[in-house]
């Protein structure tokens, strides 16, 4: 992968530590933001998109910015939930 | 790899708190979506209280009802 072999240091010197857990971080975060992007690209078509016409109405537009907006914010309030201390 | 790496604790430590947070990420997307079906009718500028109650106890229903299946399957 591009992103690895720029940063990977030369043959025959192992990364350290460090430089690997920066990166497989780097990857954790890309792979999440890309699941998230998807999982929004439908539910937001789903919910804003429902007769697609000529062009993107200004009425969409808002929409799909109100819902990526809800579902990061319905996001959080299911992680809050499941992980808070106050769970009955 | 390195051998010296693969067994560095750091490491090890590292690797497994980072699964533990992707299981954890996994849970909640995949809730978030199921319950995004069911609570969220028309995305607004905010939701409201009665959205956000639905949210949340659909996120805990759906544990308990994982808990519950769990049950049946160790049952048999």
């Amino acid at each position: 992968m591009d992103s690895y072999s720029s940063s990977s240091p030369p043959m025959g010197a192992s990364p350290s530590p460090e430089a690997l857990m920066e990166q497989i971080q780097a990857q954790l975060a890309e792979a999440y933001a890309k699941e998230l992007i998807e999982t929004m690209r439908e539910k937001c078509f789903d919910k804003c998109i429902t007769k697609p016409g000529s062009s993107l109405s200004s009425g969409e537009s808002s929409c799909i910015s109100r819902c990526v907006d809800r579902y990061l914010e319905a996001t959080g309030i299911i992680s809050r939930s499941l992980f808070s201390q106050q769970r009955r | 790899m390195d051998p010296n790496l693969a067994n560095n604790p750091q490491l090890i430590q590292f690797l497994s708190q980072e699964k533990e947070r992707a299981m954890a990420n996994e849970v909640v997307a995949k809730i978030t979506s199921s319950c995004w079906d069911k609570c969220v009718d028309k995305p607004g500028s905010k939701f409201s209280s009665s959205e956000t109650s639905c949210l949340s106890n659909c996120a805990l229903r759906y544990m308990d009802m994982t808990m519950l299946i769990m049950k049946r399957f160790q049952q048999q």
